[in-house]
């Protein structure tokens, strides 16, 4: 009756989980017993926090029944006593792709359409449980290091559809799945699409951001025009949890900008140097997924070779193992993934580096566990070893992080995968082997499967042993070996292995053919058993060195800081009526232009008790300027400067890509640049909206672009619009004939557009119910931006019919052209501009390197200004942009355009040009402190900049740079050494590679400017 | 006599800049009514003697002479000094009070008049196809009348090199001045050196920000290229000791003079590895003259480069540093480090847009004298170094009794922006029409001004 009543209680305790329910139908006699296994004895990690010890895990049909020092083992269990082992939960990978197609654009040609999105790069309606293929050997793979879980998605596209949550059983996909739609995954990368568009990051991040606003306008219909699953899709999938994956740090803050513009949380996938923005990073408190994965080192023993090896990537390789350590101090909330590594090989050498580097070892191992699980919305069953939650666990010899530690078993939703079995007996050591007629000695080494063993006579020195074969399949051994002094006479044995391991025996046969019996005793202090190590992780804290701002050669160790300086003695260039002043003083203070005079005075000028600090500068025999105004540059741009795909394509935005980490930041900086108009290419009529940034090198890119500045956006016309110079030229436009029609389409469109709207806003509320407001377009905003005069032309142009063209669409349209930029025949019909109140902005003396500039001439600035034309001279070239101050005196040498007049065509008349006049271009009270100190009158050729300075900080000082020459000689030194020791440790190098930046121009297509090879048109 | 000047004061310079420009516009305009969009017509050979006298005599070997002159009959220059020693009397004697006398300049490597549109390949004849084409010779493809030499003319380069580009060895350069009426009128010095673009030492990855991680090993691929260059070389060597060889090779007759002397090897290299190499290379295979073209790297081996009496000619000056954390103005220090260690160089404008840019050469000299160079040291790296690199220097590239009266006359320093005003240029004593296509342009297009359309 006891029993029965137990048995009745057991049941009541087992009955609800007992069996999960399945829709396949049942054939043979089916395994109706449920699976209970305790664990006894163990040391159990609850999580990487909580540890138990002679503890029990129960657990039935993969899931953990209980788990405690108290438990009690039911009866029925099978009982595995695994004293001196650890379990762990098993590992989760938060990002993976395993068993869900590539992104191959062969297979997609194959794909069905469907009702779908008009752009193949957005996939929201793929989700992976739909796609999903269980995949034994990624599986495998993966379960050899720990991990029993993986959230997989389709790598393709920009809006890449919902990942699931699948289990490395080796299950059939409805089984291994255990939650789809995860999360939605969403990338700048637009994979297999068969679209030209988009072709550049900007372009990607341009329809991302429609789409979002689409899939909300989309949503919000009651009733659709046009049936779209992508659409649809996309729009539940922005209600719940998103991953996007940036490729660089960057791109990190990339995503952080756009989520928060839509106000959408994320998740970021980052590359692992996120260490080089930090503060930035952390700010924005976003959950990262970081990569295990770290370069090689390079092979840096030649002298040349190591120079050709940049300081960021020296840099990279000492600080990639000490980025998640750096981001835990910093608090921010990360999962690992193993994402991005070539093999798993050496994943756990690369956890306890990033643990001896620092790295807390629980912390290291909850971001493989608990963190993915809660990120992911999975910690109610996933990451950790809890009743009630999934049993998948790992059985190890010792800590995780212990260098010796050996994963023995690893359990899968109630599947038990046999890494390492725990209960083979260890049999390495040291024998005495007795033959019957003699003793030998016998050495067994080796892990696992690969033994291997030698023997000699006992009596013999150690010069004779020879390699003996030996095999062994659990308890049964084989071995064979002949004397070296007699290769024929070969001997085998056979025997088994008794408990322990201390003593083996059995038959063997010598050569000859007769039979005897043998035996093996392992001989004393010998023990190979294998001890459980413990956590023997050391934390070994090396110095690194601090990390610059950008991370490149550079890049500042402290930031340089906004201070009060009195320039005095100068020969100032006011730009202003005051014309050039001789023996000046100029004040900057708080980031502004304070005062001018002659002698200056402290007390004046700051009256009352607080007085800044104020620095004094000697500028005896110097020019002080304002700092240069390039209105045509490409330098700081990620990923294309073209999306040329369309030919019209006002949506993009370059603002969206500024790279701040590009070092013509700061080349231009050396030669007085103290701000640029980015522009987008000019492969297309209407191209992308411009950034106006200031050269704040060390600063984000966000921090870099000008608060308040009005509205840009890149015009072209001519030879580059026509594809005249490279590829097939297959796209509209293809002749100027048809550029003018692309405008006046262009605009008819935006102006319906506008019209729409301003219908929408002109209905009354009610008759506004139930309908939708007009859907947002944002290539058409941009236009209709123009037409409101909110936005503001820069066109690329260069022949006078084209040119007169333009003016003429933007007459009978109703906007003007701000700027005319190369506008290399503006000299033949200056006046016309003038009249249209049109800006110029010109090359100083380039002209042959294509048709349409065979009539250029370097007299055009001096001709454009003698017509009252506000002519400015651009760069579109790093690196003539350090030099505009030469550019500028061309124009004295070409057309005697004065000394003053020309100096303002790179400064002031540039300024008037961005809309920015208000604040830069001249010296007088009150504009911003962005001033370039020289050497020389900058109109000749001996000028050289000795400082420059951007809202009052100095960002470039010639007796800093050479300070930071030697800092980046010595920190080079510093690093290389230590590859030199890590190859002499065994560490895997590479060929150094040089590094040559490409340079963006005004037509290169596409992410890398690698579609066409010439690459010196403009 | 001084071996220095500084640059002009500013308001000096102001008074001066106007002067000129009287003198310059009243020149215009004789010239504008006949010559509106024309060629200039090649000046015929000198038959009147002339003395350029009161200006600043910049020899071009470092001296300078105050008040000095320049007299030159039947083309050669036959009097250099002070203008108070001048003893002969001269046909014609012109006045250059505060101006600026110097040897013309010349351009080593350069594609002038082999390109007139750079993406119109229909005019541009300086690559060919194959591998090891020393017989491509670009004299022959030099276009005289081309509209962008008078530009380059206008600011003084009289001199230039004309050299092939592409393939492994491009072809072979020939020596023109720049007023002629066909090639063979231009021609200096015919095939006077072959040009050979040394194989990198390093491969590109992607570019910085976007690095390609997949590294292929280039190595054997780079030993085979070498390989093939040394069994050419020896194998041209070979041939050059026969006289009149059976089987006539065009390739290796045109290698004949790399191993007698009669040409130059120029090797266009970079790297410290390419140029140690080049030189090794060199000197195994008994080429008689080695010139390393680019040498980015050259001062790092320059006692290399000394001991082997190898010249270099400077990659364009005004050119970003090659690795991203060079010295920010390590381009425009090169001269200066080179001059340091002993190693003659000139500098070369190859790259994007060179033959229209070519124009811009003094400059680059002028931005050498910013960084370190003296300012006499940097005309001399486009005057008489750039004539001994090119192995001219006993006609060209200084002013010296003997030497060709090629030589310009500037209002100010020729290689400031401001200064440099052409306002007569003689090429072998003859007097060169100093109007250019973007002059006409210029003056064509002041009187839609004037008419005020």
């Amino acid at each position: 009756m006891v029993r029965y009543s137990l048995l009745l209680l057991l049941c009541a305790l087992f009955a609800a989980p007992l069996r999960a329910q399945s829709t396949p139908p049942r054939g043979h006699v089916s395994d109706a017993a449920p699976v209970l296994v305790a664990f006894t004895n163990a040391t159990v990690h609850v999580d990487a926090r909580t540890v138990l010890t002679q503890a029990t895990l129960l657990v039935r049909d993969g899931e953990v029944v209980a788990v405690g020092t108290k438990v009690k083992v039911p009866a029925g269990a099978q009982v595995r006593d695994l004293k001196g082992l650890h379990i762990w939960p098993a590992l989760i990978e938060p990002y993976s792709d395993l068993g869900l197609p590539a992104d191959k654009q062969d297979q997609r040609k194959a794909e069905v359409k469907g009702a779908r999105h008009w752009n193949g790069a957005l996939r929201a309606d793929a989700h992976a449980h739909t796609l999903f293929q269980p995949d034994a050997k990624q599986s495998a793979e993966l379960r050899a290091q720990g991990f029993a879980m993986v959230i997989t998605h389709r790598m393709d596209g920009i809006s890449r559809g919902t990942s699931a949550a699948v289990v490395l059983s080796d299950a059939p996909a409805a089984r291994a799945v255990v939650r789809p739609d995860v999360a939605a995954h969403f990338s700048f990368r637009k994979g297999s699409s068969l679209d030209d568009y988009p072709s550049s990051q900007m372009g990607a991040i341009a329809l991302w951001r429609q789409a979002v606003m689409d899939a909300r306008w989309y949503a919000a219909q009651p009733q659709h025009q046009e049936t779209d699953a992508v659409l649809a899709a996309l729009a539940t999938q922005l209600q719940g949890r998103i991953v996007v994956e940036a490729g660089d740090r960057n791109e990190v803050l990339r995503w952080v900008r756009l989520l928060d513009e839509f106000k959408l949380p994320g998740i970021v996938k980052g590359t692992g140097d996120e260490y080089a923005r930090l503060e930035s990073i952390r700010s924005a408190g976003l959950p990262l997924l970081v990569p295990v994965s770290f370069p090689e080192a390079y092979d840096v023993e030649d002298p040349y070779d190591a120079q050709e090896v940049s300081y960021a990537r020296l840099k990279h390789w000492e600080m990639a193992p000490r980025n998640a350590q750096i981001l835990d101090t910093a608090r921010l909330v990360f999962a690992f993934t193993t994402h991005g590594r070539k093999d798993l090989k050496d994943l756990w050498k690369d956890m306890r580096s990033m643990v001896a580097l620092g790295l807390d070892s629980s912390r290291a191992i909850e971001a493989f566990t608990t963190d993915p699980a809660r990120l992911f919305g999975l910690d109610d069953r996933y990451g950790a070893l809890r009743e009630g939650m999934a049993a998948n666990f790992l059985i190890t010899s010792g800590h995780l992080l212990a260098e010796r530690n050996i994963i023995h078993e690893i359990w899968v939703d109630g599947k038990r995968f046999v890494l390492d079995d725990p209960e083979r007996i260890d049999i390495k050591g040291s024998y005495e082997l007795n033959l019957a007629a003699s003793i030998w000695n016998l050495e067994v080494t080796g892990e696992g499967a690969k033994l291997e063993a030698t023997v000699r006579r006992a009596s013999e020195p150690d010069s004779l042993k020879v390699k003996a074969r030996i095999d062994r399949q659990g308890s049964v051994v084989s071995l064979s070996f002949a004397p070296k002094d007699d290769p024929k006479a070969i001997t085998r044995l056979s025997g088994i292995i008794h408990a322990g391991g201390g003593l083996w025996d059995g038959q063997g046969q010598r050569a000859g053919g007769e039979w005897f019996a043998w035996s093996a005793l392992r001989r004393a202090g010998k023990n190979g058993a294998r001890k459980a190590t413990a956590d023997s992780t050391r934390t070994v804290v090396t110095e690194a060195g601090p990390v610059p701002q950008p991370l490149v050669g550079f890049g500042w160790t402290e930031l340089p800081k906004q201070g009060t300086v009195i320039f005095r003695y100068a020969t100032v260039w006011t730009n202003t009526a005051q014309g050039i002043l001789r023996n000046t003083d100029v004040c900057i203070h708080e980031g502004r232009i304070k005062a001018i005079g002659q002698g200056l005075d402290v007390h004046a000028l700051f009256p009352g008790k607080k007085k800044p600090e104020v620095t004094e500068v000697n500028a005896t025999g110097m020019h002080l300027t304002c700092g240069i105004i390039d209105e045509h540059s490409h330098i700081a741009i990620s990923r294309g400067v073209n999306e040329g795909a369309m030919s019209v394509s006002s949506q993009v935005r370059i603002g969206d890509v500024v790279n701040p980490d590009d070092i013509n930041i700061y080349r231009d900086l050396a030669g007085g640049v103290t701000t640029v108009q980015l522009l987008h290419g000019s492969a297309n009529p209407i191209g992308g909206q411009s950034a106006l940034i200031k050269l704040r090198w060390g600063q984000t890119a966000d921090s870099m672009l000008i608060r308040g500045a009005a509205g840009h956006i890149k015009f072209a016309l001519g030879e580059n619009v026509k594809q005249s110079n490279w590829g097939p030229g297959t796209r509209f436009p293809r002749s100027r004939m048809g550029v003018e029609q692309q405008f006046y389409e262009a605009f008819i469109r935006a102006r319906e557009y506008e019209a729409a709207k301003q219908h929408w806003t002109e209905l009354r509320p009610r008759d506004r119910a139930g309908k939708v407001p007009p859907r947002i377009d944002l290539q058409l905003e941009a236009l209709a931006e123009i037409l409101r005069g909110e936005r503001n032309i820069t066109c690329h142009s260069y022949v006078q019919s084209e040119i007169d063209m333009l003016m003429h669409v933007a007459d009978s349209m109703g906007f003007k052209v701000n700027t005319f930029t190369h506008i290399l025949e503006g000299y033949k019909m200056a006046r016309k501009m003038q009249q249209h109140g049109v800006n110029a902005s010109t090359f100083s003396d380039w002209w042959a390197y294509k048709f349409e500039v065979y009539d250029a001439i370097p007299y055009n600035a001096a001709l454009l200004h003698m017509h009252g034309v506000n002519t400015g001279i651009n760069s579109d070239d790093a690196e003539m942009s350090r030099r505009l101050n030469q550019e500028a005196a061309k124009a004295v040498k070409y057309g005697g355009v004065a000394p003053e007049e020309a100096w303002k065509m790179v400064t002031l008349n540039p300024a008037r040009m961005l809309k920015l006049d208000h604040r830069l271009g001249t010296i007088e009270p009150g504009k911003d402190a962005d001033l370039v100190l020289w050497s020389a009158d900058p109109l000749s050729i001996a000028a050289r900049v000795e400082r420059t300075y951007v809202d009052g900080v100095c960002y470039f000082d010639r007796a800093t740079d050479a300070a930071r020459r030697a800092w980046v000689i010595a920190e080079r030194d510093r690093i290389v050494r230590a590859m030199m020791a890590a190859k002499a440790d065994g560490a895997p190098t590479r060929r150094p590679r040089s590094e040559r930046q490409h340079l963006w121009h005004c037509e290169d297509i596409g992410e890398e400017g690698e579609q066409h090879e010439e690459h010196d048109a403009h | 006599m001084r071996t220095e000047r500084t640059n002009f004061q500013f308001g000096q310079y102001r008074s001066l800049a106007g002067a000129v420009r009287v003198l310059f516009a009243a020149l215009c305009t004789t010239v504008a009514v006949a010559l509106v969009a024309q060629q200039p017509v090649p000046a015929p050979p000198q038959k009147k003697s002339v003395l350029i006298t009161g200006g600043t005599v910049h020899v071009g070997d470092g001296r300078v002479i105050d008040e000095g002159a320049v007299g030159f009959r039947d083309g050669r220059i036959d009097y250099v000094g002070y203008a108070y020693g001048v003893k002969a009397t001269y046909d014609t004697i012109i006045q250059v009070v505060g101006q600026h006398v110097y040897p013309g300049i010349i351009a080593a490597d350069a594609t002038i008049g082999l390109e007139e549109i750079e993406a119109v390949r229909a005019s541009v004849d300086v690559e060919d196809i194959g591998r090891l084409e020393p017989e491509m010779r670009t004299l022959i493809a030099y276009k005289a009348d081309s509209r962008v030499v008078p530009t380059v003319r206008s600011n003084g380069v009289l001199v230039a090199q004309i050299a092939p580009r592409g393939l492994v060895i491009s072809g072979s350069s020939s020596i023109v001045q720049l007023d002629a009426w066909d090639w063979e009128h231009a021609a200096v010095r015919a095939d006077d050196a072959v040009h050979l673009n040394w194989p990198a030492a390093y491969q590109r990855s992607g570019w910085w920000a976007e690095p390609g991680e997949t590294d292929t090993e280039k190595k054997d691929e780079r030993a085979n290229k070498l390989e093939e260059l040394r069994s050419f070389f020896r194998k041209a060597k070979a041939y050059a000791q026969e006289k009149a060889p059976e089987n006539v090779d065009l390739r290796l007759e045109a290698m004949r003079g790399v191993f007698n002397g009669r040409k130059a090897l120029f090797v266009h290299a970079n790297a410290a590895k390419e140029i140690s190499e080049a030189v090794q290379f060199a000197k195994a295979e008994g080429v008689k003259r080695l010139v390393i073209v680019g040498g980015y790297d050259a001062w790092r081996v320059a006692d290399l480069l000394r001991e082997n009496k190898v010249d270099v000619v400077l990659r364009r000056l005004h050119s970003l540093p090659m690795r991203p954390e060079d010295d920010i103005d390590l381009p425009y220090r090169l001269p200066a480090l080179l001059k340091e260690r002993g190693v003659r160089f000139c500098l070369g404008y190859a790259g994007d847009m060179e033959a229209m840019g070519l124009r811009n050469l003094p400059f680059l000299a002028g931005t050498a004298a910013a960084y370190g160079l003296s300012a006499e040291d940097a005309l001399r790296s486009i005057t008489l170094d750039a004539a001994a690199v090119l192995g001219v220097d006993d006609r060209l590239g200084s002013l010296a009794v003997g030497k060709e009266a090629t030589l310009i006359v500037s209002a100010g320093n020729v290689m400031d922006m401001q200064g440099n005003r052409i306002v007569h240029g003689y090429i072998q004593g003859r007097r060169i029409v100093l109007d250019d296509h973007h002059q006409q342009m210029y003056r064509l297009y002041r009187q839609r001004l004037e008419q005020g359309q």
